[in-house]
């Protein structure tokens, strides 16, 4: 119903003692039509790209709030706007295919200046910014964003350069070249502390 | 893939790169047709490839695919199991024919984004040039290319039939990170393979040209033998051990180091085989292994020389090395006799003979080198090393000594002659060298018989299992 196999439930059960279903007299397991409810919301949360312990966090949250599940559609998330600033477009290229292909909208910049004047236009969720842009003004850029409201920063470059990004006010860092799963899960999960931060 | 290195699977080889081509970089293999570029760029295919990050294999218009993939399945490590669902085969020659270089380089793009490849081969990366109207629309299409594949987190090898001319004007040898030869050496009749790194960005690696061998588990490298810079020192042995001729003990000043190397040498027929034996079971009397590395006599020969004395069926405790000297490769043959030193634990080696080693190898530089690098490996681990070695003619070989790459390497050379003594031919030997002891100059005069050696004027019947050595 379900589609998790009993093994998991039960290890969801054992780890986060949320959704315990009874016991009929031989043992097996009964869950209740809001327990189904409860579940079908973990498993809706894990699709948007949560962890399990993030779901379960929400789940309990939402518990405590008192509102009724049904204030959680378990439909698609919106179409969330990812603005790249790199410098190298064959980069760019291949970064935004692997996000499209993850149902991300993608905005492409080359430069600094088209950078920050798309910004302002889109008003992107994430913004990915490659340090070498415009001959080197990266973490430039990256201040500027960090000044913006709202937005998730995602420093890349070809050299180390994890602690000056997280000074100029990034939010991760990733190496050249980039793993497309790495660029994705990484896009997620900013995505995903930024609305809990958010609520 | 291990860190950023792309792993070979054959760990000699990755070692010789210094820990193996670069992950995220471009690495060409060239070699003439036949040098085996195809096996070793499958070798690396099948051992990289996974479900999460397959490898692509683009034949181009040197090879057709089928015959790629047909002749891959000869090969031990093909596994046609992960054909479609690890390794991905494509044909680049059709959109070659019908979009040029620039079609070319859009497919790579697409099977990138669409595979998400570990590894990509280009197998002929040469023949991709003919594609191009000249040498501007090359060196662009060369340029995009290198980009997209710097852009994308995976290892290209790009195969081609380069000539050793080749590699300084291509541009493709430019935009290469590792650069790996293959190639042969041709000596009278004879072939020898060997690699060679060319280039490796941001990395060491062992330089020099190092054997290989084609078999069906793919490419066998046996990295030249260098003695290792900086070994620092080794514990010494204070105790001798036998020449396994007691007489002769004493006139080495008392037997011979641990971890030393003698030369034997002497004409043709003076006994430099025998004094070999008599070392060898001299030593496995006293539970000492030992091997001897032979290219003289095979194992049946070497049985009957061993009836002759009166040591049938030898001792357990030696075994017993025997390669061909027709068409051996040096790098192979020393691979072979450390790997089995190591394994029987041996304490003595005999190599018999230098001169057979010295005539297969390509270079006498290099063979002087190796055999001053096998040396120092050996006298590390304290294994006692003798060494054959066949002078010119028929009588004193004194004077020429020089001539043979190792007599000033070695600890001890004795010397074996023949000499006229009324009318008949006689056998003598002299100590000429000894380090780090003192011993008897005199020539001795010795004879063979049943039993082995027999030293002239202080005879002492010799050679086990006749009579125990007390110097030990």
């Amino acid at each position: 119903m379900l589609d998790v196999p009993v093994a998991t439930l039960r290890t969801w059960e054992d780890r986060y003692g949320q959704v315990l279903p009874a016991r009929n007299g031989s043992g097996h397991r009964l869950f209740s039509r809001s327990q189904v409810e409860q579940l079908r919301f973990v498993r809706a949360r894990m699709s948007e790209g949560a962890s399990v312990a993030d779901a379960y966090r929400l789940l309990a949250e939402q518990a405590d709030s008192g509102a009724p599940l049904s204030a959680f559609p378990a439909g698609p998330v919106p179409r969330m706007l990812i603005q790249l600033a790199e410098s190298d477009p064959y980069a760019a290229e291949f970064e935004e295919y692997f996000l499209k292909t993850e149902g991300f909208e993608v905005e492409v910049t080359l430069t600094d200046s088209a950078a920050r004047e798309a910004f302002a236009a889109a008003m992107p969720a994430v913004v990915i910014v490659e340090v070498l842009i415009s001959g080197g003004t990266g973490l430039d850029l990256c201040r500027f964003f960090r000044a913006q409201d709202g937005v998730a920063i995602v420093v890349v470059s070809p050299v180390e350069a994890m602690d000056a990004a997280f000074d100029a006010g990034a939010d991760a860092f990733l190496r050249k070249p980039i793993d497309p799963l790495q660029l994705v899960s990484t896009v997620r999960d900013l995505l995903r502390s930024s609305a809990l931060l958010g609520r | 893939m291990v860190g950023d290195r792309l792993l070979s699977g054959h760990q000699p080889l990755d070692e010789v790169l210094g820990g193996g081509l670069p992950g995220n970089g471009i690495s060409i293999i060239m070699g003439l047709p036949g040098s085996g570029k195809t096996i070793i760029a499958q070798q690396y295919t099948f051992h990289n490839a996974t479900q999460d990050r397959p490898a692509v294999y683009f034949s181009t218009l040197s090879e057709p695919l089928e015959k790629i993939v047909r002749f891959g399945q000869t090969l031990d490590f093909f596994d046609a199991a992960a054909v479609g669902r690890s390794v991905f085969y494509e044909d680049l020659g059709q959109v070659a024919d019908r979009d040029g270089l620039p079609g070319v380089g859009e497919r790579v793009a697409e099977v990138l984004k669409q595979r998400r490849p570990g590894l990509i081969v280009i197998d002929s990366f040469k023949a991709l040039r003919a594609l191009a109207s000249d040498d501007g629309a090359f060196r662009q299409f060369l340029y995009r290319l290198a980009r997209r594949l710097t852009a994308f987190p995976a290892a290209s090898l790009w195969v081609g039939e380069y000539g050793a001319g080749e590699a300084a004007v291509a541009p493709e040898f430019a935009v290469a990170d590792a650069i790996v030869e293959l190639a042969a050496v041709t000596l009278g009749q004879r072939e020898q393979r060997f690699l060679q790194v060319r280039k490796l960005r941001g990395s060491g690696f062992l330089p020099g040209q190092h054997g290989y061998r084609l078999i069906p588990q793919g490419l066998r490298l046996f990295p030249r033998l260098a003695d290792l810079p900086a070994t620092g020192s080794y514990p010494l042995d204070g105790q001798r051990v036998t020449s396994g001729i007691p007489a002769l003990d004493p006139m080495l000043g008392g037997g011979l180091w641990p971890g030393s190397a003698t030369l034997v040498a002497g004409p043709s027929g003076a006994g430099k085989t025998l004094m070999g034996l008599h070392f060898m079971y001299g030593g496995a009397r006293h539970g000492e292994r030992g091997i001897i590395a032979t290219l003289q006599e095979n194992p049946s020969q070497l049985s009957r020389l061993l009836e002759g004395l009166g040591w049938p069926g030898g001792d357990p405790a030696v075994d017993v090395m025997y390669r061909s000297p027709v068409d051996i490769q040096v790098d192979e043959w020393v691979h072979d006799l450390l790997h089995a030193a190591e394994r029987t634990k041996a304490r003595r080696v005999v190599i018999d003979s230098l001169l057979d080693l010295q005539m297969a190898s390509l270079d006498d530089t290099r063979f002087r080198e190796f055999i001053y690098s096998l040396m120092q490996r050996f006298s590390r681990q304290g294994i006692t090393l003798l060494i054959t070695c066949e002078t010119p003619g028929l009588f004193s070989a004194e004077g020429r000594l020089t001539e043979f790459a190792v007599a000033h390497l070695s600890d001890n050379t004795i010397m074996l002659n023949h000499h006229r003594d009324h009318g008949t031919m006689a056998r003598s030997l002299a100590i000429v060298k000894t380090r780090a002891s003192s011993h008897d100059p005199d020539m001795q005069p010795f004879t063979i018989g049943h039993g082995g050696v027999s030293l002239g004027d202080i005879t002492q019947r010799a050679g086990p299992p006749a009579t125990a050595s007390a110097n030990r």
